[in-house]
Parts: C-alpha cells; structure tokens; sequence
C-alpha cells in the first residue's frame, strides 16, 4: 500500500512528493487495469456474449438506438412484448447504461474504430468497474488521505460482489450505477470538504446521472439527508454542510424528474420525503446559526424561542402534508421493494412476485464471506478508524457502511452497494495498521543506528492518523502541515477545537514491538494475499458463467451445453415473425433479443395480473390452459427443463411459483393442490392436479424415452406418470439436450367434432369447464 | 285377570314410552338442536373473541349426546396450562391467533352462517377425559368436529402442522376450506390504540422544545461518540451475523440432532440456510478481529511497556488468525467450494 503524502512545493521533499504522485497515477492505472481485466475470464472460459437475462433487453435496446437515434429510442413503443399491452420502452426503462454504451459506440465509430454494439455493450461494465475504482480512491482520499485511497480502489477493483454483476458480457444497470453512487459519493465529501458550489452542481449532475441509471439512487436521496441530518443533529452545522446539500435537492430533484421513468415520483413518493424534510430543516437550521451571528448572546436567547415556536409549526404542518399524502396512497406511497426494506418480512407476506426472485432473499453468514471475503474482518477496525477523530466525511462513511449493511441483511442484492463502502473501510483499516507496523519497524531500525534521544523529539508530533509512514526526517513537517489544516478546520468546527489540541499535546512515540509488527504485517500481507486468490477464484469460477452457454467437466471431457441459443435460432428460423411465444417470464427478455418473437410476460414484471394467467395456465388442465393461450393469440409454448441433463433452475422448480403468482389472481389454483402433504413432488406420490398440470405434461412429455424409466435427474427420483398423449398441444422442437422444448397449440377442431369429442370426454373423464369444477382430478 | 291386563299394558306402555324417547334421541329433534345451538350463543357471547371454554360435561352435552347430523360444527383447540412453558410449542401464540379467527368469523358474519361454526378451547388438567375420547396426545393439536362427525376420535377434521404454519391466516384458510363458511381477512388489532398513538403524538410534541434546546446546547447523549462508535459496531455484528435472515425466517437458535435427541446441532450444513447460534457465533469472530487490529493499532500504541505490548499483540494475533481459520474452515465446510489459487502449470 504504497502511502504517498502530498506535501508544499519548495521543500526539500518537493522531489520525493512529486515521485509520491507519480507513483500513486502509476499505481492507479495498474489498478484500471486490474479491475478490467480480473473480469475478462467469462470472455476468455466462454466467448463474448452477453450474459442472463436483463442484459438481453438492455442489449437489445442499445442496438435499437444505436440504429434509430436518440428521439425514437424516447418514443419507442414495443409491441413485441407483453402482448396484446406492448410496452413503452422509452418511458419505462432507466436509460442510463443504454445511452452510455450507445454513445461509446458512437464516438467509437465517429473515430473509425468499427466495433459492434454487442462487443461495446459487453465490454462496458469492466471499464466502468476501472472508473468505479478510481472514483473509490477519490472518496477514500478525501476521507482519509491517498494511502487508504489506494488500498480501497485496489481492493474494490477484485471485490467479488462487485465484479458477479459486473464481468464482461453483464451488461446491466449495475455496471455503470455502482461507478455513478461512489462518484456521486464522492462530490457530495468533496462539496463538504471544500465548500465549492462548483463541486455542489457538478454532484448535482452525477446524482443525474446515477438516477438515470439505476432505481438504487433512492439510496442516495436518503442516505445523504441522513447524514445531513446527523450533522445537524449532532452539531456539525456549517454553510459547507449547506452548500452541500441545498443545490443537490433542489438541482437534483428537477434533474431526477427529467428521467421519464422517474418522472413526478421525484416529489411524489414516499422515498423521496426524508430529502425534502431535511430541507426544511436545514433551512431552520440555517436561519438559527444566521440569526445567532447577528445578534447578541441575550436577544439571541429571545429570538431562539421564536424561531423554535415558527420552525416547529412550519415542520408539523409540513409533516401533516405528508403524512396525509402518504395516507391516501394505497401502498402508503412506498414502491413494494422498498417497503421490505423497512419491514422485511413485506414480500414474503404479500407480493410473491418479490419474493419469488432469489436477489430478494436474506442472505446467510456465508454470503458475507463469498461476496466480500476478508473485508468482512477489516471493517470494524475501519469504523473505529473513522472515529479517531470523527470529521464530516468520516462520519458520512461510517453512516454509508451501517445503512448497506443493515439493508445487505435484508435483500442479498443489496451486497453489491455495501460492497464499494467494505472496501472503503477496509482500506482505511488497512492503510492504519500498515501505517502503525511499517512505522514501527522503520522507527526501531533507524533508533538502532541513531541514539534515542533525538527520535523521541522528532516523532512526537508524528500524527498517527496520518496516511504517512511517520518517517523520522518527514514527521515534522507532515505535523506542520496537517496543523494548518486542523487550523483551518477550527474556525469550521468548533466542536473539534479541544479533542484536536490534546490528541497534539498527548502524542509520544507511537511505536509498538519490532518482532511482533513484522509478525502482525506478515499476517497482514497473508491476508490480503487469500483475499486476491478468492477473488481471483470468485471470478474465474463462480462469477464467469453467461448461464446462456452451461459447461459441465466430467471425467470423460469438457461438455457444453447451448440448447438455449440453439432453440431461439429454432423459434427466429421456423416460426412467423409476428408468432407469439408464451414461457414463464424468466425467458422473455431472451425470446424478444435472441428470437425476435412476440412474449405474453418477461422479466420486467410489471403487470402482475399477466404473470398470474401465464403462471395459471401453466398449472392448468391441459385444456383449459389451451383456452387461455388460444385467447392471447399464443401459438407456441416454451418450456426450459433440467431433467435430463441435471439442470437445476428450470420450469419445473420454478413451478411452485407460478402456482403461488397464479393463486394470488386467480384463486380457483391452489397451492394445497399440488403439494402431497406440504411437500413438492413429481413421483409417483405426486398429487393427481400435479401431474395433469400443463408444464408437468410439457416437461415429461416422452422423457420416458431417454432413458426407459423416466429418471428425473434434478430431481433425483423417477417421475410419476410416465405415458401420456397431449391432446391439445403438438411438439415441435425438442433441443440437443432436452433443456428447451417448444410445443405448437394444435389448431382449434372443426364445430361438430369438437362438440362430439367434448361430449366424449365428458363421459369419460368428467370434463368440465375450470369455472364449474375446479379440480376435475381429485 | 284384570292384574295380568294391567301388568301387560303397563309394560306396553313402558315399552311405547321407551321406544318414543329411543326414537326422539336418533331421529333429530329441531327442538332440541335449537336448545343447544341457542346455549352455545350465549356461552359465545358470554366468552372473551367467542371462544367458548368447554369441559367434559360440555364436551358430552354439546358433541357426544347430540345427534348427527348436528346443526353445526365446532372447532377445539386443545390447551394444556402445564406445557405452556414449553415455548417450542407455541401454544399460547397458537391460542391467540385461534382467538383472532374466531373474533374475526364473529365480525365477518351475520345471520344464519354465524351459527354453524363455534370456536371452542377444552383445557387438559379439567377434562382428561375428553381429550382421551378425541384421541389426542400430542400437542398443539386443533380438531374440526363437523356437523356429520359421529365419532369424537375420527381424525379427519385434524388440522396439520402445515395449516397452522402461517398462524391465524392458514387456520382461517383451513376453516373456509371445510367448512365452506367464509372467515374473511383476519383482522388483527392494532399495535398500538388510538388512545396510546394520540397520548406519544402529545408527549412528543411536548417534548421538541426541550429537545431542541438540548440540542442547541450540545449536550445530549447523541454527542457521545462512543455512543454512535458502539452503535455502528452493533449494526455491523448484527447483520453480518445473518440475524435478519434468522428474524425473516423465524430459524431457532439451534436444532436437535434427528439421530440422537441429546445431541444438539448448532451449525447446519448447506448454504441457503443458517441457524441462530450459528450466526452468531460467526459474527462475532467476523467482528472480533476488526477490533483487536483497532486495538493494537489504536489503543496499544500508547501504551509505554514493551513487554505488556508484546504480550497483547501476541495475544491479538493468534486469537485474529485462529478466527479468520475458523471462518475459512466453517465456510468451506458450510458451502462445499473448493477455493484454490491458480498457479503457472510449469510450476506443478
């Protein structure tokens, strides 16, 4: 952790500080570079593709800009999704990532450098993964000095939580956002540290820009009036703390209801209340210090009771306002994400479709040590760090890191954004306690060849605080200078006046033993070395995979398997252009980009009431499903399926889910029906409405023929009904490895047969219509 | 002869008189169903949320004697005060989720459904018999005694664990499946009465100006760094502990061991899924290191002794590694990943 300190021109030190800057740019782009690069194994083990499912629409969005422009991307509507609605991308999409990329491809095409939209949209997220790191080292700086700033940016630059939704081919919103948050982060340090309106509009512009790009800048929008509000709280006020936060409401609000998704919402829902309520007080505030100034000690006791009386009437009334306004909203104002926030256990109560999604889930104890490893460890010491002394800047990280962790504990999602503040603290940790040891050691090497006396005087003043390593020959000057800048932060603060001076009075040579500090940096750099071979490992084996492309290593080779790309180009070559394709929603975001065919529901899931039919006549008869397809125009079924190959995440462990989203609108499915005694089973236990189930016949129809028992391998049990005949679906297309199937609904009977037949089977099997008896198998 | 005419008659009247009580016992008498369900209203209306507390004598009165079909059904909930103690199995928080489906059919309905479902509770210490007539000898255990239900020990109408998993909503749901009443939402008092909300609303406004001054002044609790220092540690142990996890799924501390009941399992293999103890135990080593570094680094250094300073690094750094091992060892052995370095395949 190479601690560079930034000392005056014109001192002897003048040559080794400006080697120190050097060093730390130098230091810097290896850091780009590494933070590129530790991301390029999924383009390296696979190809570069982009990876999942969001990134699909993303993808697919960017190369409808990039062919189109700007005002038609804004006013595009799509009907090739959520058929018959369609949907309006432009005003429901956060256009952030898509302009990003699309302008890269368009400079890089301006300057003759032809690459595809695919390989720029690829390619994005580990660029920004580069800036992002930088942007850390800005924040860290500004907190703590370069030497922290650089240990964070190095190690948020292999951070695993960081780089599994940013690898090469991820190209979704986090890519870029996590960039915007910390670099938002930092202007906003940078605004209260300088007290710059230039810095103030710049923050302004990023908040735009992060609002662009992610849903997650409600987190910001509350976390900053958080600590606005705790500086007040906790008398810290400052016109810096002012500048700081008034033009980023006022600017950033007008700016965040620019973004069409956004819109109104800006001042409209519940999440952005806290910011506009800190205004008000801050304001207050502002009036206080104002008044306080002008007046003397006396009349200001006067005035104090006044301007309390007025401020408090103010804030009720505008407290009522609120609440009334939340009151007459059905959720109470709150998006349904944001309520499990507050009350975790929301989803799981009410909204399936939340709940349902596995980056909704509280994470375990083992998550923290998968997605952030060893920092895990450092960051308490970071917290004390921060509180040695406490500043305006320390205290915002310190209030970044509780808040992440609090909510990373509700939602697993949520890891990624106590990602960029772990590696804040860690390197702050780091940077001390490299600071303390290294310090030691040079301070007793040096005293051996020195006499005694002389050292004690010339590192008294050393500050240990300091990102410097408290050479002998530096540490008075470094004092000198961070003296100056206590001095000027004295007139800021007054309420740091007195901790400072003692901490100065207090200091003696803060050295500890030379044995054990080589021991303990040893340790140290042990540490810090698991925490490369994880992250190295995290991204090379568990972040790499596109789950577009799966591999398999068995001992008789290296098998992949790319039945989905095989079953899409099936769909783009041998149905229609306007055929319309009903799957669960998981797959709809894919159909549209790799297909380019018409889907009932995808993943941006925003009509819960389509869901649920699709989800209803996925666990219907079969005949009664026929009935809902045939009425939204559907005329092939996809359904994914594990069972052949062992792949866990196909339809039918995601079945219960359909059944659950299904019940919740239409409430003759229940899930009672098919678990056998509260259990989920596809044998030959399995409840009768299981096994008659439309995704169940479409998964099993003719697997008996792989094998001759019908072995279930994710499963891991044989199936329960083995032979049947579909009679209202045809299958047209079964992938290489039996992942994807694709059924034709078979064409509507002429009158009079149909009515003989129905007759027919009413006789045998008591058919009837779904409304009149639910479950014509029990 | 008269003698024997009147002895003959006698007995035939004795005979007609028994045969008619025979027959004004099976066949339903709407006279008496009336009586019983009029009894059970006002045992209802007399209870606290419409849980009529019944014993062996109402047990027989109400279910044993009288004839099926019955113009109602009733659902028990069997209570036993000598296991309340025993909080694993939740009975009090059972009986009052009970409570809160029965005061929500009670509101929910009107007229002629209102009276074809009774909620009942029968303790154990006062009717040990009727527990052994329904066959009960486990707890917690809710039986549904429809309207067509002859024998008490028939165990059809028992409600499953799974039925009372989600508490008062999946009872209700189990209610209206058998017997096709509605319950409706359950509806469950408020956290806080309008009268406690009203009193803290006026307590607090009270309070502001007070509070405001303080603040002013700069001399409350809030300004005590160690406050907020201890605080954002807390906040860390907490949810790095996976304790939201365990609050969201509602996982006990530690579990039973299946194969050996004495033997008690802390830690649960698997990923998905941790138990409390287990949480903890690794948060703590998680926040224990962070903070003997900010020890040493901090603290320690002032200190003027070398030897005490050595003692205390030397404790510092074997209790740090032993915890990072042991989180290095619990995950792996938790999760299964093999984490491995790649090394240059020229150096194997």
């Amino acid at each position: 952790m190479a601690a560079v300190e930034s000392l005056p021109p014109g001192t002897p030190s003048a040559m080794r500080n400006a080697f120190g800057t050097v060093l730390s740019a130098l230091i810097l782009v290896l850091i780009g570079v590494l933070a590129f690069s530790i991301r390029l194994f999924s383009v390296i083990k696979y190809e570069s593709v982009i990876h999942e499912f969001d990134p699909y629409f993303n993808y697919r969005v960017t190369q409808f800009l990039s062919k189109n422009g700007i005002y038609e991307f804004w006013n595009w509507f799509d009907d090739r999704t959520w058929y018959p609605l369609g949907r309006v991308i432009g005003g429901t999409v956060y256009p952030g990532l898509t302009l990003t990329a699309g302008t890269i491809w368009w400079v890089l095409n301006a300057i003759n450098i032809p690459l595809s939209v695919e390989t720029v949209c690829v390619f994005t997220a580990p660029v920004f993964s580069a800036f992002a790191s930088w942007a850390t080292y800005l924040l860290t700086k500004e907190v703590k000095g370069s030497g922290a700033g650089l240990a964070a940016a190095a190690l948020l630059a292999m951070v695993p939580s960081y780089i599994s939704r940013s690898v090469a081919g991820s190209y979704d919103n986090e890519a870029v956002a996590i960039f915007a948050l910390i670099f938002t982060f930092y202007l906003y340090i940078k605004t209260l540290n300088t007290g710059s309106l230039f810095y103030a509009t710049l923050n302004a512009i990023a908040y735009f820009y992060m609002v662009c790009s992610w849903g997650g800048y409600t987190f910001i929008i509350n976390l900053i009036p958080m600590h606005v509000l705790l500086c007040i709280v906790t008398g810290r006020y400052s016109p810096r703390l002012y500048i700081a936060y008034a033009p980023l409401v006022v600017l950033g609000t007008l700016l965040a209801a620019l973004v069409p998704v956004v819109g109104f919402n800006a001042v409209l829902t519940s999440e952005h209340f806290a910011s506009f309520l800190v205004f008000i007080i801050i304001h207050v505030v502002a009036l206080v210090y104002y008044i306080k100034g002008i007046l003397t000690p006396k009349m200001f006791k006067v005035a104090v009771t006044l301007v309390v009386s007025i401020g408090l009437v103010v804030c009720l009334i505008v407290v009522a306002v609120l609440v009334a306004l939340v009151a007459s909203s059905p959720t109470g104002g709150w998006s349904g994400r944001s309520l499990s926030l507050l009350d975790p256990t929301y989803a799981s109560k009410y909204i399936p479709i939340i709940a349902s999604v596995s980056e909704h889930q509280p994470p375990t104890w083992p998550s923290y040590f998968m997605d952030i490893n060893v920092l895990a460890f450092l960051v308490p010491a970071g917290i004390i760090a921060c509180f040695s002394p406490l500043s305006d800047a320390s205290s915002f990280v310190v209030l970044y890191i509780v808040m992440s962790v609090y909510f990373s504990g509700v939602m697993v999602r949520l890891m990624l954004v106590l990602a960029p503040a772990a590696c804040i603290m860690s390197g702050i940790a780091l940077s001390q306690a490299f600071d303390v040891f290294t310090g030691s050691i040079k301070y007793q090497l040096s005293s051996k060849s020195k006499d005694d006396a002389e050292d004690n005087t010339s590192t008294k003043n050393a500050p240990k605080d300091d990102a410097s390593s408290g050479k002998a020959d530096k540490g008075e000057e470094v004092a000198k200078e961070r003296l100056s800048k206590k001095g000027k932060k004295k007139e800021r603060e007054p309420a740091e006046k007195p901790s400072v001076k003692s901490k100065i009075v207090k200091k003696k040579a803060l050295v500890l033993p030379l044995e054990a500090s080589i021991v303990a940096l040893l340790l140290l750099i042990m540490l810090g070395a698991f925490y490369v071979i994880h992250c190295v490992w995290a991204a090379a084996e568990a972040y790499s995979a596109p789950s577009i492309v799966l591999t398999s290593q068995s001992h008789d080779g290296l098998h992949v398997f790319d039945d989905f790309r095989e079953s899409y180009a099936w769909l783009s070559h041998n149905t229609d252009v306007d055929d319309k394709v009903a799957s669960w929603w998981d797959y709809g975001y894919q159909t549209t980009a790799m297909a380019n065919r018409t889907v009932i529901v995808d993943n941006n899931t925003w009509n819960n009431t389509h869901i649920a039919t699709v989800g209803t006549a996925m666990s219907s008869p079969e005949k009664a499903a026929w009935e809902i397809f045939n009425s939204l125009d559907v005329k092939y079924v996809l359904v994914v399926f594990g069972g052949v190959i062992g792949y866990p995440s196909d339809d039918i462990n995601k079945f219960l889910w359909m059944v659950r989203i299904g019940g919740g609108e239409f409430p003759h499915i229940k899930e009672a029906d098919y678990l056998r005694d509260g259990q989920y089973r596809i044998d030959s236990e399995a409840t009768p409405t299981m096994l008659n189930c439309l995704m169940y016949k479409l998964c099993y129809y003719r697997f008996v023929e792989t094998d001759g028992k019908g072995y279930d391998r994710v499963r891991r049990t044989e199936i329960g009904k083995k032979h049947f005949k579909l009679t209202h679906f045809e299958e047209v297309f079964t992938s290489h490895h039996w992942m994807v199937r694709i059924y034709k609904l078979k064409p509507q009977k002429n009158r009079i047969r149909g009515r003989v037949k129905k007759l027919k089977q009413k006789t045998t099997s008591g058919v009837s219509s779904k409304s009149v008896k639910k479950n014509p198998w029990m | 002869m008269t003698m024997a005419i009147n002895k003959k008659l006698l007995s035939l009247v004795l005979l007609v008189s028994s045969l008619s009580s025979i027959a004004s016992a099976s066949f339903s008498d709407p006279d008496s169903d009336s009586d019983l369900t009029n009894e059970l209203v006002s045992l209802r209306s007399n209870s606290e949320s419409g849980v009529i507390h019944l014993d062996d004598h109402g047990i027989s009165k109400f279910l044993i004697s009288s004839p099926t079909p019955r113009p109602y059904s009733i659902l028990v909930f069997f209570d036993a005060t000598q296991l309340h103690s025993k909080t694993e199995l939740r009975l009090q928080e059972l009986r009052r989720e009970f409570g809160l489906v029965s005061a929500t059919f009670l509101a929910n309905n009107n007229g002629s459904d209102l009276n074809k479902l009774f909620f009942c509770e029968i303790e154990f210490s006062r009717s040990q018999s009727s527990f052994q007539r329904f066959g009960v000898n486990a707890l917690p255990h809710i039986r549904l005694v429809t309207a067509s239900t002859a024998k008490l020990s028939d165990e059809s109408g028992q409600m499953d664990q799974s039925d009372f998993a989600r508490l008062a909503e999946s009872m209700a749901e189990f209610v209206e499946q058998r017997t096709k009443l509605t319950v409706g939402p359950i509806q469950r008092p408020p956290f806080l009465s309008k009268a406690q909300i009203s009193v803290i609303v006026a307590m607090i406004v009270i309070a502001t100006p007070f509070v405001i001054k303080r603040i002013l002044r700069g001399e409350t609790l809030l300004h005590d760094h160690r406050l907020w220092l201890s605080g954002a540690i807390f906040i860390y142990f907490f949810s790095v502990a996976g304790t939201m996890h365990n609050i969201i799924r509602k996982m006990p501390m530690f579990l039973q061991d299946r194969n050996d009941p004495n033997k008690l399992v802390f830690f649960y293999q698997g990923s998905g899924m941790q138990l409390g103890a287990e949480g903890f135990a690794v948060g703590f080593l998680y926040t224990v290191v962070g903070l003997l570094l900010a020890f040493v680094t901090n603290v320690l250094v002032r200190v003027r002794n070398l030897n005490v300073q050595r003692l205390v690094m030397l404790v510092a750094l074997v209790v740090s590694s032993w915890a990072v091992k042991q989180v290095v060892y619990l995950d792996n052995w938790k999760t299964g990943y093999g984490i491995h370095p790649y090394w240059p395949s020229s150096w194997q």
